[in-house]
């Protein structure tokens, strides 16, 4: 203690000297600053693992930092495209799907796993048979908690994975399923290394099972170095990153929560990119930092519940449906980040078309519609705001009122009333609701995960359908979809679903809001993708700036 | 002219009054006193004299102070995201920053004095142990010890009152017991005592008069101190819940708008540290006083 | 001097006797199982929790229960966070040398601008320069510590461009941790730049270091002009004065000595305060002390990191009043032989 104080108390002063001399210039030509990336987010890390959670800034710290997958999206048409898998062959009854591998890919080398070999069909197999195989002691460590491959169901639709030879690898399905591809290509789906997993099974330690999902171990462009709980993570590049070469040599997460301090690490330039910025205006208003903004797979919508009266009428709730002033929204609750919703579908989606009949703002037709209905009179009802702050939608009770105030125009009440979240969406799955504004954000990009989870009659059961509306012909389709695996076809038929909807309205679209991140400009490259969280393959730094 | 006394009276004020005819010679301190008193006036009165609700939500949001371009004169120092009017909020948080200080203050003093005299009183193992105890106390940094008496009885208001509160009772103890002492010293304790007076007497009617300016100054103290955690209890959003204008954690809750509406920075601060450069300046008037008062 | 010393180790003692008596009982105060908070194992199995409940015997008395608490913690055994779920005294080997980094820096520049300041006040006592070195040191005493960190940010790291807002260190220097302690780190450290390391970590240390520094050294201020104004005043001064001695000499033999006695004295007893300061400004820095630490874990309800968090602050704060108290009966013989408790 005591030879610590002393030799501190004799460092600072010559620090001090060393500062004044220096003066407070904070341009240093130092190259460890250049040479890597910090990036601010807003949250920990749950795991270092996908595979075992479903939130956003999980995925966004491990998913395509350290992982790769056996497909990825093309992030402008968001189509699948190779990756672990250099190409894959879907039998005709879509039950058999064989990944041809890469052979070239190599897993990190770390301080604690050396890796002795490149990838191969068993790491493959491993990475989905812990999530299948009850047996397995990696299913066991996590206790069997996988919760994207429960919600997908993926046990059941996959009845076993057969290893042909050593880069070749058959996944057999029970039944066709056309999202299974996109299942593989989600965040969620990364390939782990078997190797790494016998050494720790060879420990013999119950324990150190854990360490799969700590101490991570994959084939993506950085590798874990270090983790601070609720500070930093710090990664490396990987040298020998099959895709391309790396151009940062380090990587790090400067975990900072408070809004405020992102942005101020920002302007002080101790953070290169930061995670959901505020103040929009001040970042643009200089010249050293830049914001990007990329319309994320979500949507926000105006459910009526179509098992309560007025709402069971089509005709009223088109009516109103007719009545919301999107544009005033767009600009007072999402401030022109976010784009209007022309349908459930947003633009970046393959599957949307502008040949969707649109649904303008009109007083007047609404007026019509609500004569039609007989309530030309006007009604009350109650509109549930939801409590808190999701990506979708910033801020649902300033929405709420602005809604009030266009409905009051065609002589329609409204009642605002929110709970707290938890009991908000317990009456809400009870369907005690008249009508709700909430919204969703997609598990991954196939079309039919804006509409099955949300308005299919099975939806309605579990309470996710938040219109209690359920429709026959709207269902066939949904299930006509889902079995084809031809992209005209679905396209079609995801056509006529959404005319449905237009025609039955029972749930007005509002917004797809938009993901921000704030950066500053010598950083280049593609940070945000539409979906699958955040990646640093590609970026590099322009030197002089730190 | 006509003598209403027989005797010349040489007139003792008692040592409260004594205090304050030095204290009153000081201008600084007459201003600090007044200021206080009306910071005193604004947390009892000040919910009836605010321009607007300080908690319910308005349509006016982010308008800046009056004096600025886009300012508006209804709202003197602007509102904040909410719409809510700034200088309402304030004038309501004084009842919760700086009148529950007060409070605390109170409690403290009440408690502190009473161990205090216990342990004057008392001699042998019982006062080695507090002392001892009191040692302890004070080492343990007073804002850690009321986050974690918060943290064991959860956020709120009156949780914050007993926890620092319970803080501040030490340096009550210290003071009151050392000026005890201090004071038993003094001769004119003696006379009483030769009279056959209890020692709970003596304390009361002798040396409590006697000690009371010391206690006030601690008072003064104390009230800084606590008006500083408070704040900061509520900075660290552990204090007042969330609606509630409480200056600490509209602070907290202004740091988000920190880039697009200063102000709700700005004038939160200000008012925390107006309150303790107030009750700073009465403290070191009296401190002042006394010291003049022994010198001459 | 052995009475002396043998008079704090007792104090020593009964505070680190109050202190486990006091955290131990925490577990009991806390919601949720003793046994949980005590160990800090959130879901312990069958054997686990068997093994813990023999560890710390919670079968027998409570007496028994605190004897064994404390053997645990003289093993150097805090029980595990509950939130990350390392040892706890891993945790406060991490942290704790941050805060004390924070803590001397602060005293430090307390210190180099505090006593002079003071001292000035002193010699032009009464005069303009008094008076403002006063009013500053009333502001100073009465700014709140996390609005003067929010505005010092605004000034040298916003405004200006500098002084980096947060943290220790840029986070792109990759310093391994061998004793916690940054600058000494660095120097230990063999894959840097050392000269642009120590100038980052410098640059780091400042904003956080003067924020923490203003309410000790209006302190300083206020002690050093008053003990220079009595030492002024009293009669060997005086008598020096008719010596022939010149002020400057006067104040350089005798004036300068006689107030760092009292104010080493004083600064001990505030040492408590400064570290509470120093608590709230981690937070607004993000720096990575103890203080940040512990807040975070009241956040999180991580009761064992709480426990352990007050027992490492409060030592650290009592050894550093001993300390200090050594250092004043060094420099004040008479302390030395004063009864205690007096």
């Amino acid at each position: 203690m005591t030879f610590n104080l002393r030799l501190i108390t004799k460092i600072i002063p010559l620090g001090l000297l060393f500062t004044a001399l220096s003066g407070c210039n904070p341009s240093t030509d130092d190259s460890v600053l250049s040479e890597g990336i910090v990036y601010c987010s807003e949250g920990a890390p749950s795991s270092f693992n996908p595979q075992l959670i479903t939130d956003g800034t999980t995925i966004d710290a491990t998913s395509k930092q350290l992982y790769n997958r056996l497909i990825d999206f093309n992030n402008t048409n968001l189509q699948r495209i190779p990756a672990l898998a250099k190409s894959w062959h879907v039998t005709r009854n879509g039950k058999l799907i064989t990944f041809y591998l890469r052979r070239d890919v190599s897993f990190h080398r770390t301080d604690y796993f050396s890796p002795t070999r490149t990838m191969n069909a068993d790491d493959v197999i491993f990475s989905f048979n812990r999530i299948l195989d009850p047996n397995n002691p990696f299913y066991q460590s996590v206790a069997g908690k996988f919760p994207f491959f429960q919600s997908v169901n993926f046990h059941d639709l996959v009845d076993s994975i057969e290893k042909i030879d050593d880069y070749t690898v058959r996944f057999k399905l029970n039944r066709a399923d056309s999202t299974f591809l996109s299942n593989l290509a989600t965040p969620f789906a990364v390939i782990l290394s078997e190797e790494y997993a016998q050494q720790l099974v060879a420990e013999n330690d119950p324990q150190t099972l854990g360490k799969l999902d700590s101490l991570p171990v994959g084939t993506g462009p950085f590798k874990f170095k270090q983790y601070r709980n609720n500070s930093f993570i710090r990664y490396a590049k990987h040298d020998n990153y099959w895709r391309q070469d790396v151009e940062i040599e380090k990587l790090i997460y400067n975990i900072t929560p408070s809004n405020t301090g992102r942005l101020t690490k920002l302007l002080t330039h101790e953070c290169d990119v930061i995670s959901f910025p505020i103040a929009a205006d001040e970042i643009k208003s200089r010249p050293d930092l830049a914001l990007e903004e990329v319309t994320s797979f979500n949507v926000a919508f105006f459910a009526f519940n179509a098992q309560k009266p007025p709402f069971d009428n089509p005709t009223v709730r088109k009516a109103i449906a007719h009545a919301v002033d999107k544009k005033s929204i767009m600009k007072a609750v999402y401030a022109d980040h976010a784009e209007i919703a022309q349908s459930l579908l947003p633009q970046a989606s393959w599957a949307f078309t502008d040949e969707v009949t649109t649904f303008e703002y009109s007083v007047e037709k609404a007026k019509q519609l609500l004569a039609n209905a007989g309530l030309s009179a006007g009604f009350s009802f109650d509109l549930w705001a939801m409590p808190l702050q999701r990506d979708y939608n910033p801020n649902a009770l300033k929405m709420a009122k602005l809604i009030k105030a266009d409905l009051a125009a065609i002589g329609v009440e409204v009642n605002i009333i929110t709970w707290e979240w938890s009991t908000f969406l317990r009456k809400l799955a009870r369907g005690e609701h008249q009508s709700v504004l909430i919204g969703w954000t997609a598990d991954h990009p196939d079309p039919d995960n804006f509409f099955s989870p949300l308005l299919s009659c099975s939806a309605m059961e579990t309470g996710r359908n938040r219109a209690f509306w359920c429709h026959d012909e709207f269902d066939q389709l949904l299930a006509k979809a889902l079995a084809s695996n031809d992209i005209d076809e679905r396209k079609s038929l995801y056509l006529q679903a959404q005319n449905i909807l237009v025609e039955q309205m029972p749930l007005l679209p509002i917004a797809h809001s938009k993901r921000a991140q704030a950066k500053v400009v010598g950083v280049s490259g593609d940070i945000l993708a539409p979906f699958g969280g955040i990646s640093f393959e590609n970026i590099n730094k322009t030197n002089g700036e730190n | 002219m006509a003598r209403e006394h027989t005797y010349l009276e040489e007139e003792f004020p008692s040592p409260i009054l004594q205090l304050w005819h030095t204290f009153k010679k000081t201008p600084v301190a007459i201003i600090g006193l007044s200021c206080y008193l009306f910071l005193v006036f604004l947390a009892v009165f000040g919910q009836f004299i605010t321009p607007h609700s300080a908690v319910e939500i308005g349509d006016s949001l982010l308008i800046p102070p009056a004096w600025s371009d886009e300012g508006n004169l209804s709202y003197l120092l602007g509102t904040d995201d909410l719409g809510r009017d700034m200088l309402s909020r304030l004038i309501h948080g004084t009842s919760l920053t700086f009148g529950l200080s007060f409070l605390v203050v109170i409690i403290a003093l009440v408690i502190g004095v009473v161990i205090g005299s216990i342990s004057a009183l008392s001699r042998g193992v019982k006062a080695s142990f507090l002392t001892h105890f009191l040692d302890v106390i004070l080492s343990i940094p007073s804002l850690l010890l009321a986050i974690i008496i918060v943290a064991i009885l959860g956020p709120g208001l009156e949780n914050i009152l007993w926890a620092l509160a319970l803080v501040s009772i030490p340096q009550f103890v210290h003071v009151t017991r050392i000026a005890i002492k201090e004071e038993q010293k003094k001769g004119y304790v003696l006379i009483p005592i030769l009279d056959g007076a209890s020692e709970l007497r003596v304390l009361i009617t002798s040396i409590y008069p006697n000690i009371i300016d010391k206690i006030i100054i601690q008072a003064t103290l104390a009230q800084s101190a606590a008006i500083l955690d408070i704040a900061a209890l509520g900075f660290l959003g552990l204090g007042a819940p969330i609606p509630m204008p409480e200056w600490g954690s509209m602070l907290a809750t202004s740091l988000d708008l920190f880039y697009i509406a200063p102000w709700t920075s700005y004038f939160p601060g200000l008012a925390i540290l107006f309150s303790v450069i107030v009750t700073n300046l009465v403290g070191e008037g009296l401190r002042h006083s006394l010291k003049t008062q022994k010198e001459s | 001097m052995l009475n002396f010393t043998l008079r704090r180790l007792n104090l020593l003692f009964f505070t680190l006797l109050m202190l486990t008596i006091v955290s131990f009982s925490l577990s009991y105060l806390f919601p949720g199982e003793v046994i949980t908070n005590l160990s800090g194992q959130k879901t312990p199995n069958a054997e686990q929790l068997q093994q813990l409940n023999e560890l710390y015997q919670m079968d027998s008395s409570i007496i028994h229960q605190y004897f064994a608490y404390l053997g645990q913690l003289f093993n150097g055994n805090f029980g595990i966070s509950m939130s990350s779920q390392v040892p706890v005294s891993t945790e406060l080997l991490t942290y704790l040398p941050s805060t004390i980094e924070l803590c001397i820096s602060a005293l430090f520049i307390a210190m180099i601008i505090g006593i002079p300041l003071g001292f000035v006040a002193a010699i032009w006592h009464n005069k303009p320069a008094d008076k403002v070195i006063l009013a500053f040191a009333m502001i100073g005493y009465s700014i709140p510590a996390f609005w003067l960190a929010l505005i010092l940010i605004l000034i040298f790291s916003i405004t200006l461009s500098w002084l980096p807002s947060s943290g220790q260190l840029n986070l792109l220097f990759e310093i391994e941790h061998v004793t916690g302690f940054k600058f000494i780190d660095i120097l230990l450290s063999d894959n840097v730049n050392k000269m642009s390391a120590i100038n980052d970590a410098i640059r780091h240390i400042i904003l956080p270091a003067m924020t923490v520094a203003v309410a000790p050294m209006t302190l300083f201020i206020r002690l050093a002009r008053t003990s220079m104004l009595d030492v002024l005043d009293s009669n060997y001064i005086k008598a020096a004065k008719a010596k022939g001695l010149s002020q400057a000499a006067i104040i350089y033999h005798h004036g300068i000595r006689n107030s760092l006695v009292t104010i080493v004295r004083q600064m001990g007893l505030y040492f408590a305060n400064l570290v509470t300061i120093a608590m709230i400004v981690e937070v607004i820095f993000d720096w990575q002390g103890a203080g940040s630490w512990l807040i975070d874990s009241i956040f999180q309800r991580d009761y064992t990191a709480i426990q352990g968090g007050l027992i490492a602050l409060a030592i650290f704060t009592f050894v550093i009043n001993i300390f200090a108290d050594f250092i004043y009966a060094a420099l004040n013989p008479l302390e030395r032989n004063r009864k205690h408790g007096a």
